[in-house]
């Protein structure tokens, strides 16, 4: 009798294997896939990289160009969605693609370019114009001019006032 | 769910552990400091005296704290619903401790490990070997030392290639290798059968294979709410058990309150978890006897559990949830009524199906009175989980040391005597439904709180132990806070490090054909069974036996 019930069972589920690849399978709407960065939105400050338990996300800048690289590199990727949590301004969301091998590793990199400001002492490229002008939104307008030095230029200015007002 | 008599046995361990070293209490253990010459007196005490189980040996390097080496033993002593910590710290220029494992067998590996990666020596151990490093690593470099970075290459020269082939019995009777790899499963594991005839008389294991030195990484380059998505990936069927632990461990060593829902978020994940690992398993378990309609049917049963979890946490196993303090994924009002559902179905389809096998004669024979361990065994050896219940030992960490929500939620624990394969089974499968119950309740009942607790501060060198049942039984994690938001030291013991040494045990006096099914009872990682060697020693020649011929006996030395 036992075997007799599977054969019962079998007409009674049908076919429970899917065609993939051959039909797409459905994925929730909460599903985790391949993370993607809304150029438009990043400020290239950091917070993912912090985040990645995995070094998936990097930052390098250019300083000739004046150009910060925020990247992405798929192929370390655990899907976490660690980055879109810490992303102060909701740049990162993790879509529900997750058909992602491709031919070459390259293909596998997101990059973001973001304009880079310049110091406007010693003149080199330390931050993005887009975390500026964020950061300018939350300070006074005599403040605001500090947000232009680079830090390594402004722990000499704080030095030198400091000295200042000691004497 | 806690014993009646827990008052009494936490007065009688406390005034046992003082005797040895001052006491202090840390979460659900205390942290004892003993001195190492007394370390097999307080095992003994411990084991044999309270009744209580050995979990694992942990070394860790403090020099560039206080100079000294520190190696802690771990028991959990179910009837005060505590762990008991131990901890002793050795000389730097010598570092050494008697051994426990002539008292406690099961401590055997804890400690060859503790030799191999932090290199403390232990006077009196019975096979004093490495378990870890391969042999042709070099002498006195130890990975977990704080003096070995974590990137740095070592040039190692010539091959591993010494097993643990024992000559004289070689001599005696044939040796039959399973493993150690196959590329189509998961994870490499050697076994050494030496059989007369189709009986095994011997048995000798070798793993260790794909040592991920994920410890290392995490303390080396990895911050404390890094480190549970790393631990998610120690298991391939129960990470989440392992983020789990981590963060309750770490919960506990800086005393962090963690909000009711996500207590009840992570038991409801915890006990999925187990749901779909232990239909995995019984259809693994069929698929091994070489009956693969019920390999399939089982696993019909568990895919819809592993879409519930998908839709749950976002994927299908990594469920990416744990972090300290709390969980990051919410359990919405219309998943709940759809959890409810499918569980609904998988409990009566498990139980529907599982009467079916179970009327097939042929299954059960074949499981029936097969790779026995005694009680007495399943005890010295330490093992836990299912193999350990279904040797007559009454021991569960959701009972015993009430961790998440299991304190407010009703269930219990399957215990057989009859410590055969068959027995494991029935523990699975009455396990499932009592897993199925209890997400039930869960669900019905989920608090209305906030998700997580992000309010603490990262104390440096503070210890936790975190606890929980996996799938395959208790899964211990040891977290000693660092600087600079990180962990100085996390030592993850996964349930199967206790277990796998039970199936040589369990191998010795079965049939050769039944090998397959005893090493895959335990519910370890599996390809190994899958094909094999067969050295004829007299003649010296060999040939490869396939898997399904050793499945179906139709090997013939």
């Amino acid at each position: 009798m036992g075997r007799l019930g599977f054969i019962k069972d079998y007409l009674r589920y049908g076919v429970v294997t899917e065609k993939y690849p051959y039909e797409p399978v459905p994925t929730p709407e909460t599903f985790r896939g391949k993370p993607v960065i809304d150029s438009s939105k990043c400020l290239g400050c950091g917070a993912c990289v912090n985040a990645c338990p995995a070094n998936a996300l990097s930052i390098e800048d250019d300083l000739r160009g004046g150009i910060r690289w925020v990247r992405l590199f798929i192929g370390r990727c655990i899907y976490c969605g660690r980055c879109a949590d810490a992303c102060p301004v909701g740049a990162i969301e993790l879509s529900r693609e997750f058909e992602l091998s491709a031919l070459e590793s390259k293909d596998l990199i997101q990059e973001v370019g973001l304009r880079m400001v310049k110091c406007v002492i010693c003149g080199k490229p330390f931050t993005t114009y887009r975390l500026v002008r964020e950061v300018m939104r939350e300070l006074s307008p005599d403040e605001r001019v500090l947000t232009l030095v680079c830090p390594e230029c402004r722990a000499k200015l704080t030095a030198v006032n400091t000295s200042f007002a000691r004497w | 769910m806690q014993h009646s008599w827990v008052t009494n046995g936490c007065r009688e361990l406390v005034d046992l552990l003082s005797r040895y070293g001052s006491v202090e209490e840390v979460g659900n253990a205390y942290l004892v400091k003993v001195r190492a010459e007394d370390l097999p007196e307080v095992a003994n005490e411990l084991q044999w005296g309270l009744g209580g189980y050995y979990s694992t040996s942990v070394g860790a390097d403090f020099r560039p704290i206080d100079g000294t080496y520190k190696l802690y033993h771990i028991f959990s002593v179910p009837q005060c619903s505590r762990y008991v910590v131990t901890q002793a710290s050795l000389p730097p220029s010598l570092p050494k401790a008697p051994s426990i494992t002539p008292v406690i067998p099961g401590a055997n590996w804890g400690e060859r490990e503790v030799r191999d990666m932090v290199g403390i020596e232990f006077e009196g151990h019975p096979e004093p070997k490495r378990l870890v490093l391969p042999h042709n690593w070099p002498e006195g470099i130890h990975p977990l030392r704080k003096d070995f970075p974590y990137d740095r290459k070592l040039i190692i020269e010539g091959v591993d290639d010494e097993v643990e082939h024992v000559d004289e019995l070689a001599r005696k009777y044939q040796v039959v290798p399973i493993g150690p790899y196959h590329p189509a499963l998961h994870e490499p594991e050697y076994f050494e059968l030496y059989v007369d005839g189709e009986v095994v008389v011997e048995a000798r294991y070798k793993g260790f294979m794909v040592h991920r030195g994920i410890e290392k990484v995490a303390e080396s380059r990895m911050t404390l709410n890094q480190v549970p998505f790393i631990a998610e990936r120690i298991c391939g069927i129960c990470g989440f058990t392992h983020s789990c632990c981590y963060c309750q461990a770490v919960e506990s060593a800086l005393r962090i309150e963690v909000p009711e829902r996500a207590k009840y978020v992570r038991t409801i994940l915890l006990e999925i978890e187990r749901i779909h690992s232990h239909l995995l398993w019984m259809g693994v378990a069929l698929h091994v006897l070489g009956f693969d309609t019920g390999f399939m049917a089982y696993w019909r049963i568990r895919e819809p559990v592993m879409r519930l979890a998908e839709e749950l946490t976002g994927n299908r196993k990594t469920y990416g949830a744990n972090v300290v303090g709390g969980v990051r994924w919410d359990i919405r009002e219309d998943h709940v009524e759809k959890a409810l559902r499918i569980l609904r179905r998988v409990r009566e389809e498990c139980v529907a199906l599982t009467e079916k096998v179970l009327k097939i004669k042929e299954v059960v024979s074949r499981m029936k009175g097969v790779g026995y361990l005694s009680r007495e065994d399943a005890r010295r050896i330490c093992v836990v989980g299912p193999t350990a219940r279904a040797s007559g030992l009454d021991i569960d960490v959701r009972r015993d040391h009430p961790y998440a929500a299991y304190g407010e939620l009703d269930f219990r624990v399957p215990v057989r005597d009859e410590g055969d394969v068959l027995a494991r089974f029935l523990v699975r499968y009455e396990e499932v439904l009592e897993s199925v119950s209890i997400v039930e309740q869960a669900l019905q009942n989920l608090p209305k709180t906030p998700l997580i607790n992000e309010d603490y501060e990262v104390v440096p060198l503070r210890i936790g132990v975190g606890a929980t049942e996996a799938p395959r039984g208790e899964d211990v994690h040891l977290v000693v806070t660092g600087l600079g938001n990180k962990v100085y030291r996390w030592r993850p013991r996964a349930p199967s490090y206790n277990n796998i040494p039970a199936t040589l045990y369990m191998l010795k006096g079965a049939y050769l054909a039944d090998a397959p099914i005893i090493i895959a009872s335990i519910d370890p990682c599996f390809s190994c069974t899958d094909h094999c060697l067969v050295i004829d020693v007299r003649s010296g020649s060999s040939r490869f036996v396939s898997f399904r011929e050793l499945v179906r006996g139709g090997y013939r030395g």
